[in-house]
């Protein structure tokens, strides 16, 4: 088996980038939706027979083993070629999360079904009452025989309705003195009697996002991750590494990319005053750049990243906007057009490219609640 | 950069901001501006003595030959307590033309040893600004014409000037009490002057002509700009700094302002934009050393100034609302940071003036491949 950790970071980019290149397949390329399954199975295929599937998974549970510099390439490559990220909750939360805190009989059972994906996984943390304020989720899941028994409503599950199983914050002691406390973590199966799943069309018309209801669903105790009542601090150690990821360069640089193409092709570079909000939005992008370098260095040298780093997902996911924005504004009475507007060449859906920027200051922590972490956190408020 | 790298950088930004704390200051900035001596020649002696005037000039010419990336921490800590004397037009300009251009002067070794001062007159004004002709004339022995903009003309012992000659663009060196030179102060909101100056028949000695003149200059200007920008990094960092320290402090309602969550998510933003300021400009710096053309190291120079204008402009524009009306007086320091940051940001091009010639520079790239 290689090492790729003893090669040097140019040679793992180089064999990454030219394994994406000859392998993935065209027509995903920088997909403008989130993919059922389905349409990217023969692509996970392909990566699952390499031995790619889960870049940051330990090598004796079927992953990669890479170190933070490398597992960065690996990502800074994929966002590069726009490769899809595929049905990644099992891979990027479910995985390290039974590697982390799981029993061996849970990593036998369940890794190896992750990294083929015969289980699908999506996520099930935010309720009605519980977005930014995630701990006061009420989802209860109540001790009966050898099962927990599970009501309640979850939403904004991404892609439930591609799912087999949903991994879950429960609250399973409604009396405990904080509302942080008394929440678990539970495996449940979703084809059963008792879940229900409905699709949320979001505005960009697209159907990712769904309401999980729990009506007397059913999970066996074995499926509690973890200690019981721990599970909160237990999804917190989750997010380590998620912190970075959220707040790394890949989509602005794309989005920048796709705005010049556009911009050219309508001739918007002789405009004096596009150029210049051009170059702003340009700079705000390579800048960025610069500061993600300074992070990406401390988890290079091992270090933990600290609380500062929501800096980097306030700033991308803004420089995105604004980038969407000046795009719709270029493409001026074709500003409102519903699909690919043809430049040249090479066609750009505008609007696809707006709907997109929007909800990335509201997921992972709205950028509200990193200032209000920042403030706390770095700046001593 | 290797962690050996960062080691002497954190040993020299140490050593420079020890040396400036204990000369003052940010208090220092106050009592020079509101005394009559422009700046403190001890004071001059010893940041030389630590090597700060020729952190980027070669070891062969009595530098520290440690790069721009050096340079650029020497001017952050002169930002941040916005010490008076013209430590970034020395090394950028002074040093910078002269290293290039003529490095066995013995007028090198004595700038960089802090035992001389030099002006560099080089930006011409036309009746719309900046004019990017030079119309000064250079005849071999006198020089006659006018230039602007020059920094630290007032303690200045010659001044290095850039004109026509017959070879061509010339660097000639003039004696501060020259005859038929005169020079007028334009006040700076700083406190500081940018001076105009006029030559007539004034006698000069040439130190370099030709073609390598106009790519010294475009280089030398490149290190200045990309040293201002963090000068202002510097700055920012401390209005930021200020800001933070009043509102946890300043108390309405009963409680510090700093508790009250639209102030909270104000600092915020300007922390975030310091952040960013600051790794820019610094990867933009190691960038320029590392740099093989002349095209990208003023593609780099002019990303650092752009940000950091920036930068500067709304941390101290926001530090002074965020001090209420305390930051509108003349006894908070606030406002000395608020008005040195105008004086830097308009100095060799401000923030829109840089994107352009940013996008200029990364369309000519592409261009050439």
């Amino acid at each position: 088996m290689t090492d790729w950790n003893a090669m040097s970071d140019e040679e793992f980019r180089q064999e990454v980038r030219a394994f994406f290149e000859v392998e993935y397949p065209v027509e995903l390329r920088h997909l403008p939706h989130r993919p059922r399954f389905a349409e990217i199975e023969h692509w996970h295929v392909k990566l699952h027979a390499k031995g790619w599937v889960a870049p940051a998974w330990p090598i004796e549970f079927g992953g990669m083993g890479l170190e933070a510099a490398k597992l960065l390439i690996f990502y800074e490559e994929q966002q590069r070629y726009g490769v899809n990220r595929g049905r990644d909750m099992g891979i990027q939360m479910v995985g390290p999360l039974i590697i982390k805190f799981g029993t061996q009989a849970q990593k036998d059972y369940w890794l190896p079904r992750i990294l083929s994906c015969e289980d699908i996984w999506c996520q099930g943390y935010s309720e009605p009452g519980a977005g930014s304020d995630l701990a006061n989720l009420r989802t209860s899941a109540v001790i009966d025989g050898d099962d927990f028994v599970i009501n309640g409503q979850k939403i904004w599950t991404t892609m439930a309705h591609d799912a087999t199983h949903i991994f879950m914050l429960v609250r399973t002691d409604p009396d405990a003195p904080k509302k942080q406390q008394g929440i678990s973590f539970v495996l449940a199966d979703m084809d059963q009697t008792g879940v229900d799943v409905r699709t949320i069309t979001t505005l960009a018309g697209e159907t990712e996002f769904c309401e999980v209801f729990f009506d007397n669903a059913r999970a066996p105790r074995a499926n509690l991750v973890g200690e019981i009542n721990k599970g909160w601090s237990m999804a917190k150690a989750l997010l380590s590494f998620e912190r970075i990821f959220i707040g790394s360069p890949g989509l602005a640089q794309n989005a920048l990319g796709q705005l010049e193409t556009f911009a050219r092709g309508r001739g918007a570079f002789d405009d004096p005053m596009f150029r210049d909000r051009y170059a702003e939005v340009a700079l705000d992008v390579e800048d960025h750049a610069a500061l993600y370098s300074y992070f990406a260095d401390q988890l290079k040298r091992g270090e933990t990243l600290g609380a500062d780093v929501s800096m980097l997902k306030i700033w991308v996911t803004e420089t995105y906007q604004r980038i969407s924005e000046l795009m719709i504004e270029v493409a001026g009475p074709d500003g409102g057009s519903i699909g690919p507007l043809q430049v040249g060449n090479v066609s750009v859906d505008v609007l696809a490219s707006f709907y997109k920027a929007r909800p990335t200051t509201i997921y992972g922590g709205s950028n509200e609640i990193q200032r209000n972490i920042l403030s706390k956190a770095v700046l001593g408020l | 950069m290797t962690m050996l790298q960062d080691e002497d950088l954190r040993l020299l930004r140490d050593s420079v901001g020890t040396l400036l704390d204990r000369a003052g200051g940010l208090g220092r900035a106050r009592s020079v501006r509101d005394g009559d001596t422009p700046w403190d020649a001890g004071i001059w002696q010893e940041l030389a003595a630590a090597g700060v005037l020729g952190a980027a000039a070669p070891e062969e010419t009595g530098g520290l030959g440690m790069g721009l990336a050096a340079a650029g921490v020497v001017a952050e800590e002169i930002g941040r307590v916005i010490a008076p004397e013209p430590v970034v037009p020395t090394i950028g300009l002074a040093i910078g033309l002269m290293q290039r251009l003529c490095p066995q002067d013995p007028m090198l070794e004595a700038a960089i040893a802090g035992d001389v001062m030099l002006a560099v007159a080089w930006q011409e004004r036309c009746s719309t600004g900046l004019s990017d002709v030079i119309e000064c004339r250079f005849d071999g022995t006198t020089l006659t014409g006018s230039k602007d903009w020059v920094v630290g003309a007032s303690a200045a012992d010659h001044v290095l000037v850039i004109a026509e000659g017959p070879q061509g663009p010339a660097l000639v060196r003039i004696a501060a009490n020259a005859s038929g030179l005169v020079m007028r102060p334009r006040p700076q909101s700083d406190a500081s002057a940018l001076w105009g100056m006029s030559f007539a028949d004034t006698p000069a000695e040439v130190l370099a002509e030709g073609a390598q003149v106009t790519d010294a200059l475009l280089n030398a200007v490149a290190d200045t700009t990309a040293l201002a920008a963090a000068e202002l990094v510097g700055l920012s960092g401390a209005a930021l700094a200020l800001t933070l320290e009043y509102i946890k402090t300043r108390e309405q309602f009963d409680k510090p302002i700093g508790s009250f969550q639209v102030i909270q998510h104000r600092a915020v933003d300007m922390h975030v934009m310091q952040e960013v300021s600051q790794a820019a400009v610094r990867e933009a710096l190691a960038a320029m050393d590392q740099a093989g053309s002349t095209l990208e190291r003023v593609r780099q120079a002019s990303r650092a100034k752009a940000r950091a204008c920036t930068a500067a402009q709304t941390i101290t524009r926001e530090a002074i609302q965020l001090h209420g009306a305390v930051g509108y007086t003349d006894e908070f320091d606030v406002g000395l940071l608020l008005n040195r940051a105008l004086v830097l940001s308009a100095w060799l091009g401000d923030a829109a003036f840089h994107r352009r010639r940013w996008l200029d520079a990364n369309e000519k790239e592409v261009a050439a491949q």
